[in-house]
């Protein structure tokens, strides 16, 4: 993980972090210098909501004739397949698909977090890079599963999407904010094999109980059975099962 | 239907209710269009993108936060982004200068036309009048056409840390305009 980056050499670039033009290599040791410094953080801030105007300053246009019933089209094209769903599954896998989330990349969400919607472009330019390679056509079998809590009985506190193939990805969003005092702090990504070994995916941070993660990893959907979430100290906070599913872009179902 | 909130609009999406995708289509369908068209420069790629545009805020409905902004200010970022993604995969010489020129003429612009706008806007259009104008180019281009310094350094002929210091020096001087709006402030 680059983390060199200093205070000064933030500020430097930090005008072209937030106008989403800093290269990568750059931009992922800035990202990772914002990530521990909060006054640089506060510094940044600012900064992206003037990217955030100026693209606001942007005039309307008028589009071409027909635009409008060509776009709705695609939006709307079956609403029947909603059917038979009724937890938080039916949400994230139903009429909408879920597949837009996954290309979310750590970096991206950081950013996110900071820079409201100029780090969702950052998140959107990954995203494509991600959906675009070779990662889930539409309707291919993917695992999915519901993130449940540890410490609160199964507890739905988020959802998990695990793709097969080269490269496969993992992405999760956690959202352990129930009970008592929200976790704060670095989390581990574990993946769960059927023959009841480990993997280690990664880590990344949990902000009063909230993140979003997604990482490159390998994914064998035969041989993978779970993911768990632990903190620094082993203790598991959440865990899913995974199970194959069908993740569908507009009319999906499980 | 048509005085639904933008929120709720966008939170009905996930119904499939074509009644209420017309809605948001038509309520948005000009921010969406005007950024990719200023940004590709093409009428048929800023349609796509603007296909794009939506397609992805139906997808990503959920994961919209009102507390970080306008269901606007989100559509502009996304269709911004996808038409910058567009043309980086698309175009290799830089941004021809009589666009450049017309689009910092549109920026900058403050009469009447836009009365409407927020005083935040109205600053920052005033305040971009008055950068010089190799930072206001400077500016618009990785901040619009998403041009790296270094794109902005070969455009321009400059060597790359005069790209970045006109970038940063023109941020400097537009977050100043914001701060003091937001502090009700009216000094320069
Ligand atoms: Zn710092």
């Amino acid at each position: 993980m680059p983390s060199d980056m200093s205070c000064e050499q933030l500020r430097e670039a930090s005008a072209e972090l937030a106008l989403g033009v800093l290269p990568g290599r750059e931009r992922a040791e800035a990202i990772a210098h914002l990530d521990r410094c909060a006054d640089c953080r506060q510094f940044i801030e600012p900064l992206c909501r003037v990217g955030e105007r100026l693209i606001g300053l942007l005039p309307d246009q008028e589009p071409p004739l027909g635009f409008e019933t060509r776009v709705v089209r695609r939006l709307t094209p079956d609403t029947t397949a909603h059917e038979g769903h009724g937890s938080a599954r039916a949400r994230g896998l139903g009429g909408r698909p879920v597949l837009a989330r996954i290309g979310l990349a750590p970096a991206a969400v950081t950013l996110a977090a900071l820079c409201g919607f100029a780090g969702w472009a950052v998140g959107t330019a990954i995203e494509d890079v991600t959906a675009s390679a070779p990662a889930a056509p539409r309707g291919e079998p993917m695992l999915v599963g519901d993130m449940t809590s540890a410490a609160d009985a199964g507890r739905s506190v988020g959802e998990v999407y695990a793709h097969p193939g080269r490269p496969g990805w993992i992405f999760m969003s956690v959202a352990l904010d129930g009970a008592g005092r929200p976790y704060s702090g670095k989390v581990t990504c574990l993946l769960e094999r059927s023959d009841g070994g480990t993997v280690r995916l990664g880590e990344f941070a949990l902000r009063e109980g909230q993140g979003d993660w997604g990482s490159t990893a390998r994914v064998d959907s035969r041989g993978v059975s779970g993911a768990r979430l632990v903190s620094p100290d082993g203790t598991v906070l959440a865990t899913a099962h995974l199970q194959t599913g069908q993740v569908l872009t507009g009319t999906g179902q499980t | 239907m048509d005085r639904l909130p933008d929120e709720a609009l966008l939170s009905g999406l996930a119904t499939g209710d074509p009644d209420l995708a017309v809605t948001f289509v038509r309520r948005f369908q000009h921010r969406v269009f005007g950024v990719a068209m200023a940004v590709t420069g093409d009428p048929q790629l800023a349609e796509d993108i603007a296909q794009q545009t939506f397609e992805r805020a139906w997808r990503h409905a959920q994961i919209y936060d009102s507390r970080r902004g306008s269901v606007a200010t989100w559509l502009t970022t996304i269709a911004h982004n996808l038409a910058i993604d567009a043309v980086r995969a698309r175009r290799t010489e830089p941004v021809a200068p009589e666009d450049l020129d017309a689009l910092l003429g549109v920026v900058t612009e403050t009469p009447e036309r836009w009365a409407l706008a927020d005083e935040a806007s109205s600053r920052l259009r005033a305040a971009l009048a008055r950068l010089p104008r190799e930072q206001a180019r400077a500016l618009v281009m990785a901040g619009i056409y998403g041009m790296t310094a270094q794109q902005i350094a070969d455009a321009e002929g400059i060597p790359l840390g005069t790209a970045k210091t006109r970038i940063r020096a023109a941020m400097a001087k537009l977050r100043k305009t914001l701060a003091s709006v937001r502090r009700g402030d009216h000094a320069e």
